[in-house]
């Protein structure tokens, strides 16, 4: 089975097409690669197989903050987290209550579920008046 | 529960309203039912906005005498009401000997319903009046004006409630008994006992007439399209310019109308329709709305269109028959003290005056009407930021800060006049009543920027809650609800 | 009658004018990243006017990563991109006022503002304008149906569920495939709701490569090409719309509607320079990009007013725009200095026809000293639109379609003074050509044509 990809690795943004084991036979890490074509430099073949094996995401989303002059504020992970366990993080985040103020780069959660990566504050928000 | 009245008015719109007022003028206990969450929500909010002068209706009927009448006195109303309002006159243009005939026959007609200064011009004139109208002729009509509709009913309701008229909004009627010498209109929320019912819901009168046993009556709900163009070609369209007219359409044909606030309507079409309550625009109109436009005015393109819209005609005619039928304004004698308004349609804005006074005439032919002496014929509206000098401006931020905060950038609209459309004297309180009465949200962006600061001062200054924010009527939710709960 | 006065920090309100060497208007990226650099080349007298309660544009409600990979080599979200220079402007004591917007601005550069503490008349030396931009409408593209409760926006969709904390629907469905729109993908189907599909009238995406891996495909939203909603359902809150394959001249296929129930509808069909300002200081506009006609110092055609960012041309990378707002402070700081760098093309001898709406004008031939630059239909427009061939510029555009192995070919006549060949062209992504004064070889115009297979 082939799946096209479009290298996000830089502007170029070549075209590159994999070629994977169709039975479904899976290693321990993403489905079998039998070729991978139409890159032109080895950090979009590195690029793909991250993509087949373990894709890995940044997520951003809102957190509740109380006593400040906005009601929420916006986070980010620090490191990508798999990209399966997007959605948990997500959940995790929903529940966070803080009290203001909170500033920019602030750690609120360190290594998420686990996953390697701290959640920090993107946008200030100082304390309601 | 009952509560007892004199007099109730069904329905909201310009004609219930300025009945209302009318009756206002005398001691008589009043209530208005309208069925919507403000009023303008039907045919009252969704027109031209035109003063008409009178010549399109048939001589010795109703809507000639009414807008004849209408038209003559506005500066006056439109004074005392605080209601934009400019006499702009008007010129209806024509390309061949047809149109001509048209002209003429139009003019005589205008003539025989006693509209002054009509008179039929030539090119030279025409480019005088309005250079940037194609056509080789036209009839100029000098009494011809254009208002805003939405800031008229409101100011007719907000005069009527001030002078003690008791407004009740969703209130839809859903059916009256008649018992000895009075009616009990029935609605979801409450009885009302009362010895006048006047049945002014427009595209619904067919239905609360069939509740006082006149069937007699078939509203036939002819929809026009309208697009709205962007201030930008104010300059160039200084009065409305219409199309000789053609008798068998069931509308004015599409004119080119520019509005008090500087932008331009397009329209309306003229489409019989099944629901009485479809207000879509659809694809065909459109397209036939820019080109016949165009034929008039060259510069309506596409690229200027802002915005569009759609009012319903409520006719008294089918399509088949065509044309118009003059405004029935009755009472039976099967049904005394009940006065049913159907088929106001245009001109029912320029005639609406003296139609209250009509139908306040009828009561008064039966009862001794005593005059309100606390009656205060006067309507103060939302100060409008943008049209003060500079100075002005200058004072009123000095005398409150919410003047210095633009929240409506494309109109230029203050904070402190969005908060006064918030608290509105008739409470109330959707998203759109706050955009006809402000005029937030019209601009060329459409509320991408103001919106979201709108409704959170909508939210923050009625207290509620993301799900209770409503666009327009009691389904039209904006949100689901918060992103985090607090 | 005269206000009284009162003093906002070292600013008088009254009648009284208040002269300033720089105002920007706007402190969004642009008009951040302008003040720090003009700050920098040693101009003080500077002036940020921005409406909203805090600086940061469009940025603020930008919380997705992506933001400062060419300028930070970090992957920011727009609030944190935003605040590295609002952090800057403070420490560098770059005046900023906001809740203040500008009622009036003239071509002789007098701004009128208007705030909570009143009104004020600013004579500037030099504007510069950083607007931004607003988004086209689903009132402008016609689409039939009612008016009602559930087509937002992809902006506004943002900003509620963003900055107001508020969720607009549970089923959507989304028109336009620009990056806005796919962004919003994501993040409502993170909050919860269900993202049925992306409708592109296009044959090809309008959105970057990597939203759409990371905002449809992650989560299986389909993307349909050459697709475009044809009619809105539901009378008061949106219920469904019925969308239509459409044909090579993007007119709808009879005969291939579908309906999809949903009851949000995602607008993202394009954005439109905010240059109402811009037209009421006589800055004439280019039609192609309705952002301002300007030469290589980022200079309208009225002297001394310049243009950065979205207001100018609607921009993929913000790190781009920061260094054209960069670029633009140089110039501004050398018309200081020496009260002037010629505008575009004088307009002391316009002739256009004034009778005839500013929707209407066409580009006017520019006077003797500028060269102007003319793109074919591939390219559709560049900016700036006329140099002096005095000074080496960056040219600035974007192709209509995609192409691949492609090359933009700029001439004079017949001579080529630059080319640049790419493996692949895409219309979201911008491209930069460098030109070298050096290898002008007239006053002809620049031509700048895209050769392809």
């Amino acid at each position: 089975m082939n799946r096209t990809f479009t290298c996000i690795m830089c502007p170029t943004g070549c075209e590159i097409e994999a070629e994977i084991e169709d039975s479904g036979d899976r290693t321990e890490d993403g489905p079998v690669i039998l070729k991978i074509t139409g890159a032109t430099c080895i950090r979009g073949n590195a690029y793909v197989e991250n993509e087949l094996k373990n894709p890995l995401r940044i997520v951003a989303s809102s957190i509740r903050v109380t006593g400040g002059n906005y009601p929420i504020t916006s986070v980010r992970l620090t490191a990508p987290v798999p990209r399966a366990r997007m959605m948990d993080v997500i959940e995790e985040l929903r529940k966070v209550r803080i009290e203001a103020p909170v500033t920019i780069g602030q750690i609120i959660i360190q290594n998420i579920l686990g996953l390697q990566s701290d959640v920090i504050i993107t946008r200030h928000i100082g304390r309601r008046k | 529960m009952t509560q007892k009245y004199d007099v109730i008015v069904i329905g909201g719109g310009v004609i219930g309203s300025a009945i209302a007022r009318e009756l206002s003028r005398y001691k008589l206990k009043t209530a208005v039912l309208e069925k919507e969450l403000d009023v303008c929500t039907e045919t009252s909010g969704r027109n031209s906005a035109v003063l008409h002068a009178g010549f399109n209706n048939k001589p010795g009927s109703l809507m000639a005498k009414f807008c004849v009448e209408g038209n003559a006195g506005f500066e006056k109303a439109a004074r005392e009401l605080d209601v934009p309002f400019k006499r702009t006159g008007k010129v209806v243009v024509g390309f061949d000997t047809e149109d001509l005939a048209g002209l003429k026959a139009l003019k005589d007609q205008g003539d025989r319903n006693g509209c002054p200064g009509l008179e039929l011009i030539d090119r030279t004139r025409l480019d005088e009046l309005a250079p940037h109208i194609a056509g080789e002729f036209a009839m100029f009509s000098p009494m011809t004006g254009i208002l805003n509709s939405f800031i008229y009913t409101i100011a007719l309701a907000e005069n009527a409630h001030r002078n003690g008229v008791n407004y009740f909004f969703d209130h839809k009627v859903t059916g009256i008994d008649h018992t000895n010498n009075s009616y009990t209109v029935r609605t979801p929320h409450g009885l009302f006992r009362t010895r006048w019912v006047i049945n002014c819901a427009g595209l619904y009168s067919d239905i609360i007439a069939g509740m006082l046993g006149n069937t007699d009556y078939t509203i036939y709900p002819c929809r026009g399209e309208y697009f709205i163009l962007d201030r930008k070609l104010e300059p160039f369209l200084p009065m409305p310019a219409y199309p000789v007219p053609n008798a068998r359409a069931g509308g004015l044909g599409i004119h080119l109308t520019p509005t008090v606030d500087g932008t331009i309507l397009i329209g309306p079409s003229a489409e019989y329709i099944e629901q009485k309550d479809d207000y879509s625009s659809t694809c065909p109109v459109m397209d036939l709305l820019i080109e016949d436009g165009a034929r008039i005015f060259p510069y309506a393109k596409a690229s200027s269109i802002i915005r569009s819209y759609t009012g319903i005609r409520p006719k008294l005619v089918s399509k088949n028959k065509g044309g118009y039928a003059d405004f029935v304004i009755e009472e039976r004698d099967t049904f005394p003290q009940a006065i049913n308004l159907i088929g106001i349609e245009s001109p029912g804005l320029t005639g609406s005056l003296p139609i209250a006074r009509y139908v306040v005439e009828m009561i008064g032919r039966k009862e001794d009407l005593k005059v309100n002496p606390d009656f205060d014929p006067y309507r103060q509206g939302i100060l409008c930021f943008k049209e003060q000098t500079r100075d002005m401006q200058r004072s009123l931020v000095h005398s409150n800060p919410d003047y210095g905060e633009i929240i409506c950038r494309c109109e230029t609209v203050t904070r402190a006049e969005i908060l006064a459309a918030i608290h509105n004297p008739l409470g109330a309180a959707t998203l759109s009543g706050i955009k006809i009465r402000s005029r937030a949200m019209m601009g060329r962006c459409q509320g991408g920027y103001c919106q979201t600061r709108i409704a959170e001062l909508l939210m923050q200054e009625k207290n509620l809650e993301p799900q209770e924010v409503l666009y327009l009527r009691k389904d039209s939710r904006m949100f689901t609800g918060r992103v985090r709960d607090l | 009658m005269t206000s009284g006065q009162k003093t906002l920090d070292q600013h008088t309100v009254s009648d009284e004018i208040i002269r300033c060497d720089v105002i920007i208007i706007g402190g969004g990226p642009a008009g951040l990243a302008a003040a720090i650099e003009l700050k920098r080349l040693g101009v003080a007298d500077i002036l940020i006017l921005e409406r909203e309660k805090e600086p940061g544009g469009i940025l603020r409600q930008c919380i997705h990563d992506g933001f400062g990979l060419q300028r930070f080599h970090e992957s920011l979200s727009g609030p944190e991109y935003a605040a590295r220079f609002i952090d800057q402007a403070k420490e560098l004591g770059i005046e900023c006022l906001t809740d203040t917007s500008v009622l009036e601005i003239t071509p002789d550069k007098k701004v009128i503002t208007a705030s909570r503490q009143g009104l004020t008349t600013y004579q500037a030396r030099a504007v510069v304008l950083a607007m931004g931009c607003r988004e086209r409408t689903r009132e402008a593209i016609c689409i039939p149906g009612s008016r009602l409760a559930g087509v937002y926006t992809a902006g506004v969709a943002q900003a509620y569920i963003n900055l107001k904390n508020i969720m607009i629907g549970q089923t959507a469905v989304i028109l336009g495939s620009g990056d806005i729109g796919l962004i919003m993908a994501r993040r409502l189907t993170l909050e919860g709701a269900q993202v049925k599909a992306v409708f592109e009238l296009q044959p090809h995406a309008n959105g970057l490569p990597r939203n759409i891996a990371q905002c449809l495909n992650d989560f299986g939203i389909p993307l349909l090409l050459s697709h475009t909603v044809t009619r809105i359902h539901g009378k008061n809150r949106l219920e469904g719309v019925t969308v239509s394959q459409v044909d090579e001249n993007l007119r709808p296929i009879t005969g291939t509607q579908e309906y999809y129930a949903c009851d949000t509808l995602i607008i993202s069909v394009g954005l439109i320079p905010e240059n109402e300002l811009s037209e009421m200081a006589g800055v004439t506009l280019d039609p192609r990009t309705n952002g301002p006609l300007v030469d290589e110092h980022c200079q309208t055609t009225v002297k001394g007013i310049f243009a950065a960012g979205n207001v100018l041309i609607v921009h993929d990378l913000v790190d781009f725009v920061s260094l054209e707002a960069e670029r633009l402070a140089a110039a501004v700081a050398v018309y200081l200095e020496n009260d002037g760098v010629p505008a575009v093309d004088d307009r002391a001898n316009d002739t256009s026809d004034k009778s005839r709406p500013a929707t209407d004008c066409p580009l006017n031939a520019p006077a003797a000293n500028c060269i102007s630059i003319e793109p074919d239909r591939s390219i559709g427009f560049t900016v700036p639109q006329y140099v002096s061939g005095r000074k080496d510029f960056l040219l600035s555009m974007r192709v209509r379609n995609p192409h691949k192995n492609c090359t933009v070919v700029l001439q004079q006549g017949s001579t080529v003074i630059a080319e640049t060949s790419l493996r692949k062209a895409i219309p979201a992504e911008m491209i930069q050509i460098p030109v070298r004064s050096a290898d002008l070889v007239s006053r002809e115009k620049i031509t700048v044509v895209l050769k392809y297979e």
